[in-house]
């Protein structure tokens, strides 16, 4: 067994089109989330998301190669290409890239692509859809598309989780890194959902905030729908080491757990053991933790459930943990949420600063913990979660160690 | 009882499956034990069937009763045959 370690990211949010502009925004406590853009306002019920804004594909790509790529996929790349950078890894160097996995989350896939294609159809009852439909909205296109172009011959493959989609691809790359299976691992999650199809479906639900995200305060009024990709680099602690990499953090282990109950009622002894397994699986101690990147998607449901899980892993030492939602700030990607709360996680890590949950105004009773009201703390973080719990009730929970 | 009250005592019997006799208009859905889940497909089915949008969580509307859901639907009902959607 490898201890396994992450040396790139990459990032495209709606904070900022890098990692580094995406954390110094969570520290800044700026959110990304705003009157959506792309699509008609009018004719949506609330008509806000946190939006990737002012991204120009052909600022990345060629006209040859974007005519493959749903925006999903660009996201995903363009991340990708950052992370890569960032480890400072030579994919060609003792064929590393022989066996190199890549495995990316998406909840939805092409969701774009999809929508162009329904609309030509249904809309303009043109029955000729573009040749190339299905290879940009596979889920997997994004994992593909990464390995194609850095030349990556190792295990590749998308997972699909809802919302832990992000979260679940970084276990799954984990796994094939500590085990040996893969050398190294191109890993996170990508999601470009913002279509009026996916909306009104969402909004369907009634489960989306008319004002703005406020996880934990006792104002919130659902979730915000956003967009995104982040990726990340892992490989084993002694090839960085051999190589001299820059180590980020340590990706101490992974916990997975199904509810097996409701298909979209959070169950508190589900999320409770995705957590516990992931602090054993990391060989931490409880007390070890000292910050929580909650799921927290602002849903009257979630938040108290999140709340008394994470009290029921802790204990006593839940008191003394600081748990934020950066949700509140970067929407919820729903299959790029965990990779872009990994971005977050690594900061509190490497800086010694925990991002707030913005928009924060009353406590709720029923959420009783310390959820870093609306401004970044400066506080020594070792060890830190990172949640991430699906509808079907499947969670995903990341457990990180400072370098 | 008005034909409105009529359909929603229908449409809420079948979505949640609970015997349209316990169905009363003073009972709110969470009295009645109908879930998250289906409250949401009572209020798309009333929706659909009406052909009007429900008010999310607004205020001046009271969509938790089903004594307020037939008086809401009335209302919206009322409201579009004053000014009937264009085209």
């Amino acid at each position: 067994m490898h201890r396994v370690v992450i040396t790139g990211m990459g990032a495209v949010t709606p904070l900022g089109h890098s990692a580094p502009a995406t954390w110094a925004a969570l520290r800044e406590g700026r959110s990304g989330i705003g009157p959506i853009t792309a699509l008609p306002r009018e004719s949506l019920r609330f008509g806000i998301a946190a939006e990737v804004q002012g991204f120009d594909p052909l600022a990345h790509f060629d006209e040859k190669k974007l005519i493959l790529l749903d925006r999903v996929s660009q996201l995903a790349l363009v991340a990708a290409r950052e992370a890569i950078r960032q480890a400072g890894i030579d994919f060609a160097r003792d064929e590393l890239g022989e066996n190199t996995a890549v495995v990316i989350g998406t909840g939805i896939g092409g969701e774009n692509t999809n929508d162009e294609a329904s609309r030509r159809m249904y809309a303009e009852n043109n029955p000729r859809l573009h040749p190339l439909t299905i290879v940009r909205l596979m889920a997997n296109a994004p994992a593909c598309q990464i390995s194609i172009e850095h030349g990556l011959r190792g295990p590749s493959f998308a997972t699909v989780s809802a919302c832990a989609s992000a979260n679940h691809a970084i276990a799954q790359a984990f796994a094939l890194v500590r085990s040996g299976v893969a050398d190294a691992a191109v890993t996170g999650g990508t999601e470009a959902c913002l279509t009026m199809g996916a909306v009104r479906a969402w909004e369907a639900m009634r489960v989306l905030a008319d004002d703005t995200c406020r996880p934990f305060s006792k104002q919130r009024r659902g979730l915000v729908l956003g967009e995104g990709a982040a990726v990340f680099v892992l490989e084993t602690l002694e090839r960085a080491q051999a190589r001299g990499a820059t180590i980020l953090a340590e990706l101490a282990g992974v916990g997975m757990s199904a509810d097996a109950g409701d298909i979209v009622f959070p169950s508190e002894k589900g999320a409770a053991m995705a957590m516990q397994r992931a602090l054993r699986d990391g060989g931490l101690a409880p007390e070890a933790v000292d910050y929580v990147n909650a799921h927290g998607t602002g849903t009257p449901a979630n938040d108290p459930t999140e709340t008394r899980a994470i009290r029921r892993t802790f204990g006593a030492h839940a008191d003394a943990l600081a748990v934020s939602s950066t949700k509140s700030m970067h929407g919820h990607a729903l299959g790029a949420a965990g990779a872009i709360e990994l971005v977050a996680t690594i900061g509190a890590l490497r800086d010694g600063v925990v991002p707030p949950t913005a928009n924060f105004i009353d406590p709720d009773p029923e959420c009783d913990l310390d959820y870093v009201p609306n401004t970044a703390r400066e506080k020594g973080v070792r060890a830190a979660l990172s949640n991430s719990f699906a509808f079907g009730g499947l969670n995903a929970v990341l457990a990180l160690r400072r370098a | 009882m008005s034909s409105v009250q009529d359909t929603i005592f229908d449409i809420i019997a079948k979505e949640s499956g609970i015997d349209r006799a316990k169905i009363t208009p003073d009972a709110t859905l969470k009295d009645l034990d109908i879930q998250s889940l289906d409250a949401v497909q009572i209020l798309f089915e009333i929706e659909d069937h009406f052909k009007i949008t429900m008010p999310d969580r607004d205020p001046n509307f009271d969509t938790e009763s089903v004594k307020g859901l037939v008086e809401t639907v009335e209302k919206l009902a009322a409201e579009r045959q004053a000014n009937p959607p264009a085209g």
